[in-house]
């Protein structure tokens, strides 16, 4: 029941999410189509924070390292090798799983407030390594290209608004359906099983290192597609962006959201990009309300937006099976 | 070679004051299990702070001031923000996340987004191994030593201090003993605060003064109390100036991003070989 109710809200997302270009087309605000492809691309970010934090219980401060080598993988690809648009976004891609695969050797050693740390120290290196080779990457002042074509003979491209969502949603759709899969298999229980007890998960033969670097692999991956996806989106790739308050704030976005939900980091990252874009166009010092209202969240929902919503179903449901089980002795008594 | 004096000597002095922030940072994470974020920015309203009380009273009050106002503004936070969310580690990251974008954004709107920069308070140079050395850097890293040594004074000579010791060392029987563990815990993190922002006051001369400060000294606080091993208040000092020096040492044949990469590099050495500290099995 609390299943089927979750994977129809997961549909329902991802439907309405589909009909936004065609609404916002019809109400003439054009501006926010990027918004919330902007918001999408983000959530690929807050994803990969959270199966590590939701799902295999390791708080990384540092998945901007791997936004960063996906979204830098995509703007050197294009502008330095001159690849067309899916070779440099698998390159993006596979950069970042690539790093993370070394990364994550030395980094799965350790656990909670070390791990936190570590995370942290490999992508401060490589922000000032990406700093400082500047022929290559920019530096501060990043790195612009011309986005490639999409599909020459279908005369798609990227800079029509409307097929670049379409592109974002499906590749979006594609990573958290992948993830929901991921989670539910024979994997996913495993992950569960080392963020829960680590001691009892390693002596029923479970490899904790190994389970704990495949997740690490693929929350690269996560953090890489989004990379990818907003150097294409922005046409564009920074240093700046590997930086970690940037891994910080999908962090918060987990949290806020939900950390170990499926749509949490989504919603996290909707709902503070979405308060930020509102605010900002009123008030100059919006960052001081964007601050009050995370720490206003996680006080009084500590399990995030998604969290109150799934306490709400498993208490209706448990209200539901009181009621069956009152009805039953009842009819018992006569 | 007085490149390399000059740059091992700054290293120094900046090491100096990193510890006494990292031990701020440290005995409210020993304390609490906080991860607070926002502590880099509690260094940045120091420097902001002193700045603008020494430009009305002069310096020497703002350095006296500037604590104080810090451990109101700690107790304040603690009470707010810190004591309804403290229940997981992972939440105080979020709710300490948002304070640091309060306070970055409260002083830009206040004092302005440009950087700034202060006067030495103690003007001229004195010669030292053959190079002429700002006085006041000389002073800041005396003074702040002079702190880092009252703080353990003050933690295993007084009351308040044995009560701290205790809490940390087992809360339950703490509590059992009557001592008062939640305004104790109050008031580490105030302390805490308070030596953040004297690190700002002591720091303002020889830092540019800006809402930004904050976000580089943050890693820089928190590699030294892991490097010095999580809980161990003399490894973070060690590790502080170790740190510091390393880097001074470094950035005198090469340049500031590289010396910065090559003490992150030895960073992760560290905590791969020695995931609990470099003074790990030393007395705490």
């Amino acid at each position: 029941m609390a299943s089927r109710i979750k994977w129809a809200g997961i549909a329902a997302v991802a439907i309405a999410l589909a009909f936004v270009p065609l609404l916002l087309q019809q109400l003439g605000g054009l501006f926010w189509i990027n918004v919330i492809a902007e918001i999408m691309i983000w959530s690929l970010l807050a994803a990969s924070v959270n199966l590590l934090l939701g799902y295999v219980g390791l708080l990384s401060f540092g998945q901007a390292l791997y936004f960063g080598f996906g979204m830098y993988g995509v703007a050197i690809g294009v502008s330095h090798f001159g690849l067309g648009l899916w070779p440099a976004f698998f390159l993006g891609v596979f950069a970042a799983s690539a790093m993370a695969a070394i990364a994550g050797v030395i980094a799965v050693r350790l656990t909670w407030h070390y791990f936190a740390i570590i995370t942290v120290v490999f992508s401060l290196i490589f922000y000032f390594v990406a700093m400082s080779a500047k022929s290559i990457t920019g530096g501060d002042d990043g790195l612009s290209f011309s986005t490639p074509v999409l599909w020459e003979a279908a005369g798609l491209s990227l800079t029509d608004r409307v097929t670049q969502f379409y592109f974002i949603y499906l590749i979006c759709v594609a990573c958290f359906a992948g993830f929901a899969l991921l989670v539910a298999s024979p994997l996913g229980m495993r992950f569960a099983a080392v963020r829960d007890n680590e001691k009892r998960a390693s002596l029923i033969g479970i490899n904790v290192y190994l389970t704990r670097w495949i997740a690490f692999v693929i929350a690269g991956f996560l953090a890489g597609v989004g990379g990818a996806l907003f150097a294409l989106f922005g046409r564009y790739a920074s240093a700046s962006y590997m930086f970690y308050h940037v891994s910080g704030e999908a962090v918060v976005w987990s949290i806020v959201g939900g950390a170990g939900t499926l749509l949490g980091p989504l919603i996290g990252t909707a709902l503070l990009i979405l308060f930020r874009e509102v605010v900002s166009g009123v008030w100059e010092n919006y960052l001081i309300a964007v601050g009050a209202l995370v720490i206003l969240v996680v006080m009084f929902a500590p399990r995030g937006v998604v969290g109150i919503f799934n306490d709400l179903i498993e208490r209706r449901e448990s209200q539901d099976d009181r009621a069956a089980a009152d009805i039953k002795s009842l009819a018992e008594m006569d | 070679m007085d490149l390399v004096i000059a740059l091992t000597i700054n290293g120094l002095v900046w090491g100096l004051i990193v510890a006494l922030i990292a031990l701020g940072l440290s005995i409210i994470f020993g304390l609490l299990d906080i991860i607070n974020v926002a502590h880099g920015d509690f260094f940045m309203v120091g420097t902001v702070l002193a700045l603008v009380i020494a430009g009305t009273t002069g310096f020497w009050i703002a350095l006296v001031l500037v604590p104080l106002l810090g451990l109101a503004l700690g107790l304040v936070i603690e009470r707010l923000v810190i004591r309804p969310t403290i229940t997981a580690a992972s939440l105080t990251i979020v709710t300490t996340f948002g304070l640091s974008m309060i306070l970055q954004e409260t002083v830009r709107a206040t004092f302005g987004a440009q950087p700034q920069r202060m006067p030495a308070p103690i003007p001229g140079t004195v010669p030292l191994f053959g190079l002429e050395y700002d006085i006041y850097r000389l002073f800041a890293a005396f003074f702040a030593m002079l702190c880092i040594a009252a703080f353990f004074l003050f933690l295993s000579r007084t009351t308040l201090g044995t009560w701290i010791r205790a809490v940390r060392h087992d809360r339950e029987t703490a509590t059992a003993l009557g001592i008062p563990v939640t305004r104790v815990c109050a008031f580490t993190f105030g302390l805490g605060t308070a030596m953040a922002l004297l690190g700002g006051a002591i720091a303002a001369p020889i830092t540019t003064v800006e809402f930004r400060t904050g976000i580089d000294i943050l890693p820089v606080s928190f590699m030294a109390v892991v490097i010095g091993g999580l809980g161990n208040l003399k490894g973070t000092v060690a590790a502080a100036i170790l740190l510091a020096v390393l880097e001074g040492l470094v950035s005198s044949f090469a340049d500031p991003t590289l010396a910065r990469i090559t003490s992150l590099a030895v960073m992760s050495g560290v905590l791969f070989a020695k995931p609990n500290g470099l003074f790990a099995g030393a007395t705490r």
